[in-house]
């Protein structure tokens, strides 16, 4: 009676695990009509074109981009903050801050990379061939994009915050000095 | 086993390696360099530097792009804190900060399926 039991038990969750994984294929291929399938095939050549301009595009930018955000955290917000740690001052502002900047910076690192390699899978798909996979593909690719924009916006917010961690330092700064010499 | 039937033997093993030992040493460097060489460009994919080498193949139309002038005005570690070095340090940062944000990265949707002429769904 034990086996047959668990031979249910096994076949219920493979069956769940089936139908999600179908349920996960149609509706990846759910949003395509046969025109769009159809779109994809015969202008493949130019979409591929497309796409091969801005993963080179994309790359430029993150090499400048890159640059520019790691030389704000290194060459301006560790500088600033050893000063203050150098004088004896109170950081803790500008360091939270600094730690969250340096967290985005990480999470914009990663998400361009899984952002780089969804792009490269969806070029190396035949959309001739195969346009419901190079669709899929595009899709994640897209998802992924706007991800590394949202790192992009967040790693701004925290360069501001920075800026005003500083003015708040200052502001701080000049009033205790203000009371020592009273 | 008498005692020359093994002389005899140990010495034609010390024979052949002895005879192929450049042969030996040509194999084994060369897996050797095999090896590292696997590891370096696994290392190379892994850590993320290949997507900032703009020398692969693919990347030749932007790789002389590459803003290679690091024109950040450094602002040194030590040193004293009044309102003057301050004030030095918010004009060197706001100059790059303007700078930073003066490109919205990675905007727009240049891979959504209208742009890419494949149309939507509900099209």
């Amino acid at each position: 009676m034990k086996l047959p039991a668990r031979l249910i038990i096994v076949g219920f969750v493979a069956a769940i695990l089936l139908s999600v994984v179908a349920f996960r294929d149609s509706s990846a291929q759910v949003a395509l009509s046969d025109e769009q399938l159809k779109a994809i095939s015969t202008n493949c050549l130019s979409i591929k074109g497309t796409l091969n301009q801005l993963h080179a595009s994309d790359a430029l930018l993150r090499v400048n981009r890159g640059q520019i955000y790691e030389a704000m955290g290194t060459q301006l917000m560790d500088r600033f903050n050893s000063r203050l740690a150098g004088n004896g001052l109170d950081a803790t502002g500008t360091l939270a801050v600094t730690k969250s900047y340096r967290t985005t910076l990480d999470t914009f690192r990663s998400d361009y990379q899984t952002y780089e390699h969804q792009l490269s899978m969806a070029l190396a798909v035949d959309c001739k061939a195969e346009p419901g996979a190079f669709y899929t593909a595009t899709e994640q690719a897209r998802t992924s994009r706007a991800k590394v924009h949202s790192d992009i916006i967040e790693l701004n917010q925290d360069i501001d915050d920075y800026r005003s961690a500083v003015n708040d330092f200052l502001i701080n700064f000049l009033r205790v000095s203000a009371e020592a010499q009273q | 086993m008498d005692e020359p039937q093994v002389v005899a033997e140990v010495q034609e093993k010390l024979g052949f390696w002895t005879e192929h030992r450049y042969l030996l040493l040509i194999f084994g460097t060369i897996i050797i360099a095999v090896i590292l060489t696997s590891v370096s460009l696994i290392i190379y994919n892994v850590s993320g530097a290949a997507l900032l080498d703009l020398s692969r193949p693919g990347y030749q139309s932007v790789s002389d792009k590459v803003d290679r002038t690091s024109d950040i005005d450094s602002y040194s570690s030590s040193g004293p804190i009044n309102k003057t070095t301050v004030d030095q340090f918010t004009k060197i940062y706001d100059a790059q900060a303007t700078k930073v944000k003066a490109v919205d990265a990675f905007n727009g949707d240049p891979l959504n399926p209208e742009v890419l002429e494949f149309g939507t769904s509900s099209q």
